[in-house]
């Protein structure tokens, strides 16, 4: 049967349009119930025999949500108690247009078998579809659609099901939708009502969302922000200009504090502070916000104060008003103000499930519990929950429901535990979860597309590629290392010169172009390395075995050579795919054992040796060229093989090996950048890193100047020639700070499409064009240019997505999205794992140097551990000491003495876990001895004046 | 136009006929052939009809769109007419062939339809200078067989009954900016006033005496006729003689006499009719192209 549906649209032009689409009405649509006599259907969905303990309803039934309970209590729904659900056609769409991220875990649970939720297409049903009544809202109308359904269904079952009565229960938390159910003769509860009657299952309460009728009686009624405007109103103002749009950043430092990006035409995003808790105006971080800029006058500078939300408050406006004074008065000159803004009103929530912890209310047996989010920059978030005992001490995970204008806390609810605190599982989930790490098994999709074991090169293989099985190829990689994904080799050649070769696993023979293991690898970017843990781009037999270059064994490879002679210039490139046999995979410390061992001269040890000498040539001519060689402090961990503890703690050793190996990387992604540039300048996946505004260098500036020096930073060659130059002596770590000052001057490096892009260079290694290609196994943006170098070669097809820039872009978006969060992942875990060491060790006092001054605090940097910490001089117990803070010369004096940044001071370590919501390391200071500040150095430990080995 | 060919014979067995007021299909001089009426046939359109007039079939749509008022009436909508000869309708309209008829047809509707005598078109203004409706009226000739002109006038004042335009209401900010907002209502619409909308009755002039809806025969047999646009007052809003021929006063006199008192009888039960399928709503079976 057909019907049409008629409705108008406004037009991007300003027109009406009026859009007719038919509508087919079917017959053939079952029910999905098992046993049904009246349907002829295949398969079903709905279980015969349906037990769940209810007190309202003792007897076996069906759930049929609407909307909004989807909607708020899509974490009940996802709960394996909840079985045997059917969602009707009207309630996922009015989902799919009201909530993306609610839509997709409904899917999800819809494609979970063990779920038994059924999706009733009642719109295509004959008896069920329903049309529009005139003066009825389209609301209304979905709603009368879902009771003609549950109707129909309540009807249908009494009829089909011969010996079990099953009956539908409609849950609805809208009060006139329930009224009328009722008086239509079906079973309809409230969400709530229904949950709470479910017997032995009492932790499911907790998971319910918090709905309008009981936000009253949660919080006072005394108003605490500003109304946010409609959206028809924001979207006029952004149109006229009065209001700009962005997306809201919170400050992890400074919970009174903010910054909202606005996106402007190309090059004109700006950033507007906001400032103070009413014009934050309940925006959570990552939320996109219309923001109004203030008046000049009253314009602010940013605080550099650093405040943390501490303990709870029940809505009590004092204690803010007090801080944000301290927020005023701290705030800087005339000259550093910023554009200030308010948030008038929120255009687009951006919340998901926040991880963290739950701060018990002081009051015993109270329900409502405020919790602490592991990330900082989100504000505590007030659950109810009956089960705070158990959950004390755990990590949880929160999904925020509302935050109204009268709570000073946003509201959520519980969605599940992840584990004990401080576990090392738990925390490790912790951390990817909150930097959005796709670490789920690969499914089982995905792992179809693996090649069949056992697996060989065959014949078509070897007709392809060249046989490269007889050279002397290499490995050189950290230890422990099980993905290998490149090789290298050289020899003499006959005419005087050298060739050299670059051996890159193959990832893109075993991945093909868009099958679901192409799509998950490409989801996820890049592989992260955690402490003690990695969690793979793509699944391990490829990333440990097939595609890892191991010794003695084939393996396909991709491989770039060279003609090279003595004065390490390039004589000839070539590309080619290729089969190799590594005859050693060494260590870096192996590595510069032979090449240092002068009784070993093996073929190996002849190679390496080339490759070294060659390596040191290139170096120099890079960094002649103004190539920088920055310095972060970095760390490893001695692991303990059984417990999985962290019993030491070393900093990164770079020997001459690990600098060979770099250098032909970079050589062979240079190479390989150009090809394929030249080839297909509008698809090309380059990298780039540009250069810093001068701005950016003005902390570096300060830092020099107290020193008595002057750091050029017109050029990359400058900065690094007057880096080399800036030697202070008697302070040989001086060299060492100055260049982890300089690296955190640089711009985040980032994938782009040579097409969509005019600027190519990277300025860290003062190279002209650059791309990723030498880690495939690892990293998603090399598996692409091998493709690209592939085809550039005649090697392989191409497809039309690698042609497609816009395309393209967006995968280089994902690519650098996942490549900032993997490095916020690993430095996270590393903090952790920090934490878990001093944990371990007790109370330790260290030597330091102050690396930034804050107003009321100074950053210590600890370069034994490569661990940053902050002393406050500020404490809410005690009263504050005289704090006098220059911005010019970023000093802090307290109580007479002057820090000024690169100080050395002595400081204890600990771990800070009264606060278990947060644990972390705490410092204090030593020395220098400042009456009531410093602290007396702990006793119990040896004290640790390592000082010869820092500064070698 | 269509012409047919007749024999001198045929032409003469016509003119006996119509002189003593009985026509070769059995009519008397002031009779309509039977007319068949039937609205709202095209969806995606805000108003349509459907008209056959013996074999003449015309197909009229009505699509209200958003756009500018003319600068001399800036308070006031404006429709818009064209008209397309299929060539389904005749093999002489194939290629361009029906265009000249066509512009020739929609020329006529201009001046007998777009003009506030017959529309209100005051209501079809949203914001005066800025806004207002236009109204596309697009005629569709499926089939001619003589006296297009009664029938398309007919169709379109059942199109322009039928005309369902969506309720819009301006928002204006602080800034003065306006917007123009939809309700969200598919049933909340406005309808048009079409009592003063016209019909045009055209009269031939056969021998001595004239006749209403000529066949194509008859209309072989006339050298001149004439278009007469009327209310259901019986006000004679436009004339206009069409056809090679020449007309003494006298007899354009009693043309439009006749024409007066035939189209005044049109109206009524036209109108009688629109209602009654109005008020059947939801319920009422659609005939459609193949009924």
């Amino acid at each position: 049967m057909l019907k049409s549906k008629t409705f108008v649209k406004k037009t991007r032009s300003g027109g009406v349009m009026k859009i007719v689409r038919e509508h087919y009405l079917r017959d053939d649509i079952w029910c999905g119930t098992e046993g049904c006599v009246e349907c002829k259907q295949e398969e079903t969905v709905l279980q015969k025999d349906v037990h769940i303990e209810s007190n309202l309803c003792s007897f076996p039934h069906y759930l049929l949500p609407d909307t909004n309970v989807v909607l708020s209590q899509i974490d009940i729904l996802e709960d394996p108690l909840i079985k045997n659900v059917i969602i009707l056609q009207t309630v996922l769409q009015e989902v799919r247009h009201r909530s993306a991220p609610i839509y997709k875990r409904l899917k999800d649970i819809l494609h979970d078998k063990e779920k038994h939720f059924y999706t009733f297409t009642n719109e295509h049903h004959r008896d069920t579809f329903i049309e529009r009544e005139p003066g009825e809202s389209a609301n209304d109308r979905n709603d009368r659609a879902i009771r003609v359904s549950a109707k129909w269904y309540s009807d249908h079952l009494k009829k089909a099901l011969s010996e079990e009565e099953i009956q539908i229960v409609l849950l609805t938390n809208d009060r006139g939708n329930k009224e009328k159910a009722v008086e239509s003769g079906l079973l309809t509860y409230k969400c709530e009502e229904y949950v709470k009657s479910l017997i032995a299952n009492p932790e499911l309460v907790d998971r319910l969302a918090l709905t309008d009728d009981d936000k009253n009686e949660i919080t006072s009624s005394k108003v605490l922000f500003p109304e946010h405007l409609p959206l028809s109103r924001i979207q006029a103002g952004i149109k006229s200009g009065a209001f700009q749009q962005g997306t809201f950043r919170a400050s992890r430092d400074n919970y009174l504090e903010a910054t909202v990006f606005v996106h402007g035409e190309g090059d004109q995003s700006t950033e507007v502070l906001i400032q103070g808790l009413q014009n934050l105006n309940r925006s959570v971080h990552q939320d996109l916000v219309a923001v109004e800029i203030l008046p000049q006058n009253q314009w602010v500078a940013p605080s550099s104060v650093v405040l943390q939300d501490e303990g709870p408050k029940e809505d009590d406006a004092t204690e803010e008003v007090e801080a944000e004074k301290t927020l005023k008065s701290a705030a800087g000159g005339a000259e550093s103000r910023k554009p200030t803004g308010r948030v008038v009103g929120i255009i687009k929530r951006n919340w998901r499930p926040f991880c963290g912890m739950l701060f018990l209310s002081q009051i015993k047996e109270a329900t409502r519990h405020l919790f602490t989010p592991a990330d900082r920059r989100i504000p505590r978030i007030r659950v109810e929950t009956r089960q705070a005992a158990t959950l004390a001490g755990q990590r949880i995970m929160v999904a925020i429901d509302g935050w109204p204008k009268h709570s000073r806390y946003p509201n959520g609810h519980f969605v599940r535990s992840l584990g004990c605190a401080g576990d090392k599982d738990t925390e490790t989930e912790v951390l990817l979860l909150e930097h959005d790490v796709p670490h789920q098994d690969f499914s089982q999709t995905v792992l179809s597309f693996l090649p069949k074991m056992p697996w060989s090169i065959t014949e078509e293989d070897m007709a392809v590629r060249e046989d490269l099985r007889h050279l002397t190829v290499c490995s050189v990689d950290p230890p422990g290392c099980t993905d290998i994904d490149d090789a290298l080799h050289c020899r003499d050649l006959p005419n005087g010169n050298q060739e050299v070769g670059v051996h890159i696993a193959d990832v893109s023979h075993f991945i093909r172009p868009g099958n679901a293991l192409d799509q998950e690898a490409a989801n996820r970017g890049t592989t992260v390395y955690l402490t003690g843990k990695r969690i793979d781009m793509v699944p391990e037999l490829l990333s440990s075995n097939l595609c890892s270059l191991r010794c003695n064994v084939e393996r396909l490879a991709f491989s770039c050579i060279w003609e090279i002679n003595d004065k390490a210039e390039i004589v000839k490139t070539r590309f080619t795919k290729s089969v190799i046999n590594s005859k050693a995979s060494l260590t870096y410390a192996e590595a510069q054992m032979r090449i240092d061992d002068t009784n070993m001269n093996d073929e190996i040890t002849k190679s390496l040796r080339g490759l070294n000498s060659l390596a040191k040539i290139l170096k120099r001519q890079r960094i002649e060229k103004g190539a920088l060689t920055l310095s972060s402090p970095e760390v490893r961990f001695h692991i303990d093989s059984e417990t999985h503890d962290p019993i030491d703690l070393q900093t990164k050793e770079l020997k001459e090996t690990n600098s060979m190996v770099e250098e032909f990387m970079l050589l062979a992604n240079i190479s390989v950048a150009q090809k394929i540039y030249d080839e297909f300048s509008e698809c090309a996946l380059l990298r780039k890193h540009p250069a810093p505004p001068p701005s950016n260098y003005d902390i570096l500036n300060t830092a020099a100047k107290s020193k008595d020096l002057v750091i050029h930073t017109d050029t990359a060659k400058a900065l690094a020639d007057s880096l080399d130059a800036a030697q202070v002596d008697g302070f040989p770590y001086f060299n060492t700070l100055l260049r982890i000052l300089a690296t955190r001057c640089m711009m985040q490096a980032v994938y782009f499409c040579s097409g969509m892009d005019s600027d190519f260079h990277h300025y860290g290694l003062a190279s002209p064009i650059y791309t990723h290609f030498t880690s495939p196994i690892r990293r998603y943006s090399d598996i692409i240019v091998h493709r690209l170098l592939a085809v550039a070669i005649g090697a392989d097809s191409t497809y039309p997505d690698l042609m497609d820039k816009h395309k393209q872009s967006a995968l280089c978006n994902n690519l650098n999205y996942r490549h900032k969060m993997a490095q916020y992942a690993q430095r996270a875990s590393v903090a952790f794992h920090t934490q878990l060491f001093f944990k371990n060790r007790g109370i330790m006092n260290e030597e330091g140097f102050i690396l930034f001054v804050r107003k009321n605090a100074i950053i210590i940097l600890i370069p034994k551990f490569g661990m940053e910490g902050t002393v406050f001089f500020e404490n809410k117990n005690k009263p504050s000491p005289k704090l006098t803070f220059n911005q010019e010369a970023t000093t802090l004096t307290v109580e007479g003495h002057t820090f000024n940044m690169f100080d050395k001071v002595k400081v204890t370590i600990s771990l800070d876990a009264s606060n278990i919501q947060h644990q972390k390391i705490r410092m204090s200071l030593v020395e220098p001895v400042i009456l009531g500040v410093s602290v007396a150095p702990s006793e119990d430990n040896q004290p640790k004046a390592k000082k010869a080995k820092l500064d070698g | 136009m269509a012409t047919v060919q007749i024999s001198e014979a045929e032409k003469v067995y016509i003119l006996h006929g119509v002189r003593d007021d009985l026509r070769v299909d059995g009519r008397g001089c002031e009779d309509y052939r039977h007319m068949e009426v039937e609205t709202d046939m095209v969806s995606n359109t805000d108003g349509s009809a459907k008209v056959s007039l013996g074999h003449t079939d015309v197909l009229v749509g009505v699509k209200a769109e958003i756009g500018k008022p003319r600068p001399v009436a800036r308070d006031e909508g404006y429709l818009e007419f064209f008209v397309d000869c299929s060539a389904n309708a005749t093999p002489e309209f194939e290629g361009r062939g029906g265009d000249e008829l066509g512009v020739e047809l929609s020329n006529t509707l201009y001046k007998v339809f777009g003009n506030r005598s017959s529309l209100d078109l005051k209501s079809l203004c949203i914001s005066p200078g800025e806004h207002c409706w236009v109204l596309y009226v697009d005629v569709l000739l499926l089939q001619c067989d003589g006296n297009l002109f009664d029938a398309i006038s007919v169709a379109i004042k059942a199109a322009l009954f039928n005309t369902k335009i969506p309720k819009v209401h301006l928002s204006e900010d602080e800034q003065g900016g306006k917007e123009i907002e939809l309700s969200d209502d598919p049933y909340d619409c406005m309808r048009l006033n079409v009592e003063n909308v016209p019909c045009v009755v055209t009269l031939c002039k056969v021998g001595h005496r004239h006749v209403v809806d000529a066949t194509m025969q008859e209309k072989a047999c006339s050298v001149a006729s004439l278009i007469i646009s009327v209310t259901h007052k019986g006000t004679i809003t436009c004339v206009r003689k069409v056809g090679g021929g020449s007309l003494d006063p006298e007899s354009i006199f009693e043309m439009t006499e006749t024409g007066k008192r035939v189209g005044k009888a049109l109206h009524a039960p036209l109108m009688e009719l629109l209602h009654k399928e109005e008020s059947l709503g939801k319920k009422r079976d659609k005939v459609g192209f193949l009924g």
